[in-house]
């Protein structure tokens, strides 16, 4: 799924190209790119069995997963710029009375937007473990418990938003906040950290012949050996290499498939 | 490499379509250059005026447009946006800052990464919130355009952006630029247009000129061709005669002229044939004369040789008689013993001459090189004891060139030459001799006297065997027809020159090209 399908197409060009010369010898054809609009439209090509090979967020492999009817399965852990994993932070003003999440409600977080899982279904889900219901800004809340949330579109704009004032907390990955600009950081202050998760998975289509999925892996864990594999990952957005899933991976995965959908409820 | 006439035609043909088609192409590319030039200077100078007349207006009419741009974002406080525009103007404008405040004048964002003005208030003066509000003032030397970005009466913030450099002068680099590029393109297209023309006339060009020259070449070089043929006697070779043209005149011409050298090819042969014949008449007569000549040497040397013989046995007995008779030999007796013994005498002399002229056809001495002083001065000390009886005086040219002759036969011409010197002086003047050297285009030697001289009716008949003019004079006459025969032996020549009697002689002899040193001929006598 991509907002800009142009661009991914240009982006992961090259990785496809690799992929097709070395599946092609081993009597793997090899299918264009599929870009999907939303989670309905990919799980639909699953279904039809359109796509055998996901490489999506966790967050959105969850609701795949969902949708889908468990028609995948993750296998694979990317890594992304040599990081494995990243967390959500919660910020909020320097001088602000927020301590802690209890603290947000009846206040508001500036958000990035739906699509986001570090900067909106981990802080929703993480909010949501602790008993505050999350309400869209401008919407009447069911409860005195409940926090609100606006969408600023961008990192940068949810750290001015609550510079500003237009939010009382905002929240994203580590990796975004170290990008901020230092003074904007300067007035800020984090005041909460979610455990990792792994920054994006590739999965298989459940009903993929076992043979298949088995050189896939073997050609997917080896590009990052060779010069040309490397260049074909680092153009796919970043990739540095893949891994297999662990035990432990498999079961913080599974962990927060429960804390994502507490939190979707 | 030999070029033929008609590659040559098309050669200058070409070269001058070339030359020519260039020349006109680069007078046109000169013109359009200049043109395009002056083009983009006027295009300058009426886009200077323009810019300079209309600053004012032009920076208002930026400032709403960038404020129509930022309203929204900054409204909504989307500072990747403003970040988004600030990026995008920063591509065609001079920017070196741009900052945009909220309403309260506090920095929003500066369009970089690093946000280091984020939250900074931006002192100074500012425009009214007014739609189109404006105010330029100096930042550090630099324009700096502020304006209050609002709409419909809602006020957003301020945005404050301070040029590099004056954007009037940036509009003319840009038009600069422009012009330039369509002036690289279109010199490009005329380089094109050039190259294509040049190419397509030069095709056409060989191709008429070639055309042409051999139209006007393909005669020339048919007579070229049958002018060879007719040099190696194939008169029968085409020509175009049938042309009404001045090379039509030509071939005809030339046929003309070719008849005539076969006709007179024709006449020279009969006449070398007939030559030939003669030579070889001649020289079967020369061989036969040859032949003769030996018999006849051979037939004088026998004669000579053999009588002498019987010569001797006469002389003998007549001398035997007048012993036998002793004291009382009759007088008579005594004297025709005596004429007996003189006439065997006289004989004898004359068969030892007869017998050495033919010698000089026989007998070969070896050939040397030799100074001619030297043969002079063997010859007058041969003559040593003739010459002081009768107190002759010898004078020499001095430094006589080197011969090859044989120098025997040689003294033996100069010796027979001094003695009639020497014999036939004047008897009241002292005989003189002069011996020496014509340096002439054929070196002539003379042996001059001032004796009694010769009548000229005689000069040539002296050389005649047996000749005598005075029959009381001592000798057999041989003397000279010897001198001319060893001359000619050496490929010379010998004659004589006298005013007449009382004159003296003067003999004059050449010798032949062999006889001089640096020819390889040998000279035999």
């Amino acid at each position: 799924m991509a907002n800009e399908p142009d661009r991914m197409l240009r982006v992961y060009a090259d990785l496809l190209d690799e992929l097709r010369k070395r599946l092609v010898p081993r009597n793997v054809r090899v299918a264009p790119l599929v870009i999907a609009q939303d989670v309905a439209d990919l799980a639909r090509k699953v279904k039809h069995a359109d796509v055998d090979m996901v490489v999506e967020t966790a967050f959105a492999t969850f609701a795949l997963e969902d949708q889908s009817e468990h028609g995948v399965t993750p296998r694979l852990a990317i890594v992304r710029r040599n990081q494995r994993t990243y967390h959500t932070v919660f910020f909020t003003r320097k001088d602000s009375p927020v301590q802690k999440l209890e603290d947000l409600r009846g206040r508001t977080i500036v958000l990035q937007a739906d699509r986001s899982t570090s900067a909106y279904a981990v802080p929703k889900a993480e909010i949501g473990r602790r008993g505050i219901r999350l309400v869209l800004a401008g919407q009447v809340a069911q409860s005195k418990a409940s926090a609100f949330y606006l969408f600023a579109g961008a990192e940068l704009n949810q750290a001015v938003w609550v510079l500003n004032g237009k939010g009382d907390a905002g929240a994203f990955n580590e990796i975004d906040w170290a990008s901020l600009p230092a003074k904007m950081r300067a007035g800020l202050r984090i005041f909460h950290e979610t455990p990792p998760l792994l920054r994006g998975l590739l999965s298989f289509r459940t009903g993929l012949d076992a043979r298949t999925k088995a050189i896939c892996e073997e050609v997917l864990l080896g590009l990052d050996k060779d010069p040309t594999g490397r260049a074909a990952l680092d153009k796919a957005a970043g990739v540095t290499r893949m891994e297999l899933l662990t035990s432990k991976d498999v079961a913080d995965l599974a962990a927060w498939r429960v804390t994502l959908k507490g939190a979707s409820r | 490499m030999r070029m033929g006439l008609g590659r040559r035609y098309a050669v200058y043909l070409s070269a001058f379509t070339l030359a020519s088609i260039t020349l006109a192409l680069a007078a046109a590319g000169v013109i359009a250059f200049r043109q395009a030039n002056i083009l983009q200077s006027q295009i300058r100078a009426a886009v200077s005026t323009v810019q300079s007349t209309n600053e004012e207006e032009r920076l208002r009419g930026t400032a709403q447009y960038l404020a129509g741009r930022l309203f929204n974002p900054l409204f909504g406080l989307d500072v990747e946006r403003i970040d988004e525009e600030i990026a995008q103007v920063r591509r065609w404008l001079p920017i070196r800052d741009f900052l945009v405040t909220d309403p309260g004048h506090f920095i929003i964002t500066d369009g970089t990464d690093a946000k280091l003005s984020f939250g900074d208030a931006l002192d100074g003066v500012w425009p009214s919130a007014d739609s189109g509000a404006l105010l330029v003032t100096d930042a550090g030397g630099r324009r700096q355009v502020r304006f209050a970005i609002q709409s419909g009466g809602t006020l957003a913030g301020f945005a404050a952006v301070t040029f590099a450099e004056d954007p009037a002068q940036v509009g003319l680099r840009r038009i600069d630029e422009e012009t330039s590029n369509l002036w690289a393109r279109h010199r490009t297209s005329l380089l094109g247009l050039f190259l294509g023309a040049l190419t397509l006339i030069l095709l056409l060009g060989a191709a008429t000129s070639a055309w042409l020259s051999r139209s006007l070449s393909r005669p020339l070089a048919d007579m070229s061709q049958a002018a060879a043929a007719f040099s190696k006697g194939q008169h029968d070779h085409p020509l175009p005669t049938d042309s009404h043209d001045e090379l039509g005149e030509l071939a005809r011409a030339l046929r003309k002229m070719s008849e005539d050298v076969r006709n007179h090819e024709g006449a020279l042969r009969d006449e070398t044939a007939r030559l030939r014949r003669a030579e070889a008449e001649r020289s079967e007569l020369m061989a036969d004369l040859g032949r003769k000549n030996a018999e006849l040497e051979r037939f004088t040397y026998t004669v000579s040789h053999d009588l002498k013989g019987p010569l001797v046995t006469i002389q003998g007995f007549a001398g035997m008689v007048m012993a036998d008779l002793g004291a009382n030999v009759p007088k008579q007796v005594k004297n025709d013993l005596g004429r007996i013994t003189a006439a065997a005498e006289k004989m004898q002399h004359l068969l030892t001459d007869l017998l050495e002229l033919s010698r000089v056809g026989r007998i070969v001495n070896p050939v040397e090189v030799v100074s001619f002083s030297e043969i002079v001065a063997d010859t007058v000390e041969l003559l040593q004891g003739q010459l002081r009886e009768k107190d002759v005086e010898v004078s020499v040219t001095p430094d006589l060139p080197r011969v090859r002759v044989d120098r025997k036969r040689m003294v033996e011409v100069l010796q027979n030459l001094l003695e009639n010197a020497v014999k036939f002086g004047m008897p009241d003047r002292t005989p003189r001799v002069e011996i020496g050297l014509l340096r002439t285009e054929e070196h002539t030697f003379f042996v001059r006297d001032n004796g009694l001289g010769i009548d000229p009716a005689y000069t040539e008949r002296i050389f005649n065997i047996f000749e005598k003019l005075d029959p009381k004079a001592e000798g057999t006459g041989v003397g000279l027809s010897l001198v001319m025969r060893i001359i000619e032996a050496h490929g010379g020549r010998v004659w004589s020159d006298s005013a007449g009697v009382g004159t003296g002689t003067t003999f004059f002899f050449t010798l032949g090209p062999s006889c001089w040193p640096g020819s390889d001929a040998a000279t035999t006598s």
